[in-house]
């Protein structure tokens, strides 16, 4: 919670602003919040919370509770995050793409794109099958912990990969890798399969199975995966029909991204 | 049975030394938990709605429910070989992550009592670490994660010392129960570190964990199954 909400880097920066921006994304972490609690937890004093707070009110990204005079995230916020995901070219792209995929497989679908060394999920279509289901868009993934992550990194340049794979590698269960060179050489056979697989390394119980995205340049924009209960997606591996399907949704979208027939890695 | 000891508890009550582990223990241990998972099943749901699936309490009462059949229908009266068999019907029945994890934690506490030779209070108190063991092993989770674990590491932290304080096995569970209860009102302000609730990033601040109250409710139950002895 400290490195989240933390000052940044101040220089060359205005620090109000960065103020402001500490006060949107704490307000994002909690439901409802006072004047005092947000001057506590950021640790700037009450009367200038209060200024930015009145000015971001004016901008309709926070809005006041009448009830109890708490700040939460305003309608504004909402507009925003709906307009980063419109002007978005790889999401915009794979509505389709991803829509037929879940179809087709009957499991749920998400397409992610690298954010430093997480996976920023961009799109997720639900498992069609009408259960209670709750959206990852905007979720950030361990690059490392998840077959989308591990899909863009196999092919991205090389000094790129090397430092991803010098980074953090933390585990998020007991099974995801946090050994580099084994990492590099699972790395190696996903640029050779056109797939990434993952099995519970992010969530127990869940798997997931995902292919690069390439751009008009041939360089990876993102990825698109099936993901769902390790027992139907790799009761024995993956099937190659889920292989297949999750190949042709990455080729197709990766055309309509620009991607040239090399690039695609037909 | 062990020499004399001072009962703190009333009649009927007896020291860890004279603890009954047996198929009954087993069969009152899951029949309670059961119980108590169906009344809590809509808030388990109502906690997991707000950062995960919304399906833990309806899992959690079909692998339960399950474990109770598979007790009752068995023919093996040992305690370790039963525990071992609920925790494999948790895995199949209970589904997304708590399957697989309550049934390696239910597992674990099996095999433990499977390899004592007799059976009480202080192979409870390892059969409890070792399936801490086995659900840490699997979902790398430590305590402050936002898991089970912050309900299950305490419980069991409560339930040695007050063996080791001279405290009999129900007095043991009964302060693992609170212990654990303990352990879910202070996962209220954390940020999930494991399980799905970690990438969805600080929404899972200000709630109640899922997965910490339905083991409080396990070693509720388990308190239970202690109190109820014949």
């Amino acid at each position: 919670m400290t490195a989240l909400f933390a000052a940044g880097d101040r220089r060359g920066t205005i620090q109000s602003v960065d103020r402001a921006a500490r006060i949107l994304r704490v307000l994002g972490s909690s439901p409802r919040l006072g004047v005092t609690e947000i001057s506590d937890r950021l640790g700037i004093a009450k009367a200038t919370v209060h200024g930015l707070l009145r000015t971001l009110e004016q901008q309709e990204l926070v809005e006041q509770d009448a009830d109890n005079g708490k700040y939460r995230l305003g309608a504004a916020m909402l507009q925003l995050g709906n307009s980063f995901l419109d002007n978005h070219e790889l999401r915009a792209r794979s509505l389709m793409w991803a829509g037929s995929l879940a179809t087709r497989v009957g499991e749920a679908v998400r397409v992610g794109v690298m954010n430093g060394e997480t996976v920023l999920i961009v799109h997720h279509v639900f498992r069609p099958d009408n259960s209670v289901q709750i959206l990852e868009v905007g979720a950030s993934i361990p690059w490392h912990a998840c077959a989308l992550g591990k899909a863009v990194v196999a092919f991205d340049p090389p000094s790129r990969r090397n430092a991803l794979l010098g980074a953090n590698l933390s585990p998020l269960t007991g099974r995801t890798q946090t050994d580099p060179s084994v990492l590099r050489t699972e790395l190696e056979d996903v640029a050779t399969l056109g797939v990434a697989v993952e099995d519970q390394e992010a969530v127990v119980g869940e798997a997931e199975i995902a292919s690069p995205v390439f751009d008009h340049r041939g360089d990876p924009a993102g990825a698109i995966g099936v993901v769902g209960p390790v027992e139907r997606l790799l009761p024995d591996g993956p099937s190659p029909e889920l292989i297949a399907a999750v190949r042709e949704a990455g080729r197709g979208l990766s055309r309509d991204m620009g991607a040239g027939r090399f690039a695609a890695r037909d | 049975m062990s020499g004399p000891t001072i009962r703190r508890g009333g009649v009927g009550s007896t020291s860890s030394g004279t603890f009954v582990l047996d198929a009954e223990f087993v069969l009152r241990w899951v029949v309670e938990a059961a119980a108590r998972i169906d009344e809590q099943r809509d808030f388990l749901t109502q906690l997991d709605a707000a950062i995960g699936d919304a399906d833990h309490g309806v899992n959690m009462q079909r692998g339960f429910t399950a474990a109770v059949a598979t007790v009752q229908s068995s023919s093996d009266r040992s305690p370790g070989s039963l525990l071992e068999e609920v925790g494999k019907t948790l895995i199949y029945r209970v589904g997304g992550a708590a399957g697989p994890l309550y049934g390696t934690g239910f597992r674990q506490i099996g095999v433990t009592i499977s390899e004592a030779v007799t059976p009480d209070g202080e192979v409870l108190l390892s059969a409890l670490r070792a399936g801490l063991g086995g659900i840490q092993a699997l979902g790398a989770a430590a305590a402050g994660d936002k898991t089970m674990v912050d309900a299950w590491e305490p419980a069991v932290a409560a339930f040695q010392r007050t063996l080791e304080a001279g405290g009999e096995t129900e007095e043991a569970a009964r302060n693992a129960a609170e212990a654990a209860n303990a352990g879910v009102e202070a996962t209220l302000p954390l940020q999930a570190r494991k399980g799905r609730a970690s990438y969805l990033g600080s929404r899972s601040i200000g709630h109640q964990d899922p997965g910490a109250t339905s083991t409080a409710i396990i070693f509720g139950a388990l308190e239970r199954a202690l109190r109820r002895r014949p």
